[in-house]
């Protein structure tokens, strides 16, 4: 009888709960289609055109500005940086959240120390570029000193202020700014590691050494691959804490693509032209958004 | 007792060795930050540099907070935050929940879809998001950053609490159910209750993500007066006379309630990230 009653009830329950769901996710799939996909859309529109960011009026010029762009040579050059900042920033702080990660994983460790070295994700980009631009200030900035003491750099010269040294320094800051976030993830991988693989292999003779190259990586490989697509689509559109600190300068030397757009469209004025540069570097980056996507919801299979 | 100490401290020297260098280099940014803050003039320009001041100062602190517009950056700053949590907990819960919990068609593409809007970067939409916020004449309020900024945190908001409503125990609904409640009942009184932690967490997640904002404040916002408080220090910056102690001031002023906000929801933040993130 009981049973009868519960089926019943759970049949009576169900188009209506489907309802609920519907009403329930439409405010957000209406917010994602009116401010989302609308100005995705919108902008490869835009692409298309020689709109200006202050008139209104714009008409329709085919593939002028993609044209513009592939014979632009400082568009090569900024493409290099990008690549550069990028690649040189997800290999720095992927190494160090996995070293981290290992750190913390020993049972010693305490979550005070996590909750500690996971600051740098919610510090605000503004403080860290300007600390940046303080301790790197090449009268009185304690790194300058140094540097300048060791005889690596000229006497009130600033690393900022060299082509080169200005580009490693943002890596170095963005490392610092973004490891926690592969730290975090490896940290959850580690911790779900089976602990008698290890015992099996400490019974058969194994070293620490040997555990961790045939247990341990092989069990990071398939989050590496995700955290370094993700990571990937992060970096190379991020905007805030380059042009805070070097503004892409010097002489264009840490300009990557999205200072570049945001150049072309609040410098120079030219929206028709910063929209199909950003449509190239979001095509460039298409394919990984959809891998990430594609293999976290298939990890995932509820989902 | 002692000997313990000792022995593990050797055992486990070069351990404690590169935990150290780690805090030290993590820590090493903030700690300058705040300690030029607390120097006066004449220590935070001596050559060569002095690690902590010698005679620690408010200084920089009084006349930073005596502008009015630094007060105003901090209230705008606030506005914007809160209009964007607020805003983002009710579409955030009800589209997480309506996620985890129904099945409908449809639902798995919109899932993909909330994924893949997580990866839309702030350069992507700072373009057509302008020109529409323009085009409704928004960019002379509060609306238009607020806006951006949603773009923004919604996604990740709906990723991170996809999980917790998952965790919530299935019999818990069913025995509801049984009594005779309604979906909407279910939703508002059993499952909502048990998700609060969950939810206002990822609430000042969003919080410190819209504080922190830089490129959609600079740009959705024309009026100086409306300016939020990343885009009034970074143009502290680009100023010709540069002020170092207040700058360093206002970064740790800045900086420090979003650490202790983050310290003290940073538990329920890993909890939601690594579940809603990669299983290898």
């Amino acid at each position: 009888m009981g049973n009868l009653r519960l089926i019943r009830q759970d049949r009576r329950f169900r188009p209506q709960q489907q309802t609920l769901g519907i009403i329930f996710i439409i405010p957000m799939v209406a917010f994602l289609l009116v401010f989302v996909v609308y100005p995705v859309l919108y902008n490869i529109f835009l692409s298309f055109t020689n709109a200006r960011l202050i008139k209104k009026d714009y008409s329709f010029i085919n593939f002028d500005n993609y044209k513009k762009i592939f014979t632009d040579l400082r568009f090569l050059t900024y493409v290099k940086n990008t690549v550069v900042w990028t690649v040189a920033s997800v290999i720095g702080q992927l190494s160090l959240g996995l070293m981290i990660a290992l750190m913390i994983n020993r049972k010693s460790s305490g979550t005070g120390l996590r909750s500690f070295l996971l600051i740098p994700y919610v510090v605000p980009a503004v403080a860290i570029a300007l600390v940046t631009k303080w301790v790197m200030n090449g009268d009185y900035g304690i790194i300058s000193y140094w540097f300048q003491t060791l005889g690596l750099i000229e006497h009130r010269q600033s690393p900022l202020a060299i082509p080169g040294s200005a580009m490693a320094v943002l890596v170095i800051v963005n490392v610092w700014r973004s490891y926690p976030f592969p730290m975090l993830i490896y940290w959850a991988t580690l911790k779900g590691i089976d602990k008698e693989l290890y015992e099996a292999a400490s019974v058969d003779g194994a070293g620490t050494i040997q555990s961790f190259l045939h247990i341990t990586l092989p069990h990071l490989r398939d989050t590496t691959i995700v955290l370094v697509v993700l990571r990937i689509v992060w970096t190379a559109t991020y905007f805030d804490l380059p042009w805070l600190i070097t503004g892409g300068g010097p002489a264009g030397s840490t300009t990557h693509l999205p200072i570049m757009i945001y150049q072309a469209s609040f410098g120079t004025f030219q929206t028709g032209y910063a929209s199909s540069l950003s449509v190239i570097l979001g095509l460039s980056l298409f394919l990984c958004v959809v891998f990430y996507v594609r293999k976290t919801i298939s990890n995932d299979s509820g989902r | 007792m002692k000997k313990g100490i000792l022995y593990s401290i050797q055992k486990n020297f070069w351990y404690l060795i590169f935990v150290l260098m780690v805090m030290v280099l993590v820590g090493f940014p903030l700690f300058w930050m705040a300690s030029s803050s607390f120097k006066p003039s004449v220590e935070l320009f001596k050559s060569p540099p002095l690690i902590l001041p010698e005679t620690p100062t408010l200084h920089w602190y009084m006349s930073a907070f005596s502008d009015s517009t630094v007060i105003r950056y901090f209230i705008n700053s606030l506005i914007v935050s809160l209009s964007t949590m607020g805003i983002n907990i009710v579409i955030a819960t009800l589209g997480a929940y309506s996620l985890a919990r129904f099945s409908y068609r449809g639902r798995r593409f919109i899932t993909a879809a909330i994924l893949s809007a997580y990866c839309i970067p702030p350069i992507m939409l700072m373009i057509p998001l302008y020109r529409i916020i323009a085009g409704m004449g928004m960019n002379s309020s509060y609306a238009g950053v607020v806006l951006g900024h949603l773009t923004l945190t919604l996604p990740f908001c709906v990723w991170i609490l996809i999980p917790f409503f998952r965790k919530v125990p299935k019999e818990m609904e069913e025995a509801a159910i049984i009594d005779g409640a309604s979906a909407f009942n279910v939703f508002w009184c059993i499952i909502l209750p048990v998700c609060i932690p969950g939810i206002l967490s990822a609430g000042i997640m969003v919080f410190i993500l819209s504080w922190n904002e830089y490129l959609l404040s600079s740009v959705l916002v024309m009026s100086d007066t409306m300016k939020t408080l990343t885009v009034g220090l970074a143009n502290y910056i680009s100023s010709t006379e540069i002020d170092w102690g207040t700058i360093m001031a206002l970064g740790t002023a800045t900086t420090l309630p979003i650490v202790i906000m983050f310290s003290a929801i940073q538990k329920y933040f890993v909890e939601g990230l690594t579940a809603g993130a990669v299983k290898g």
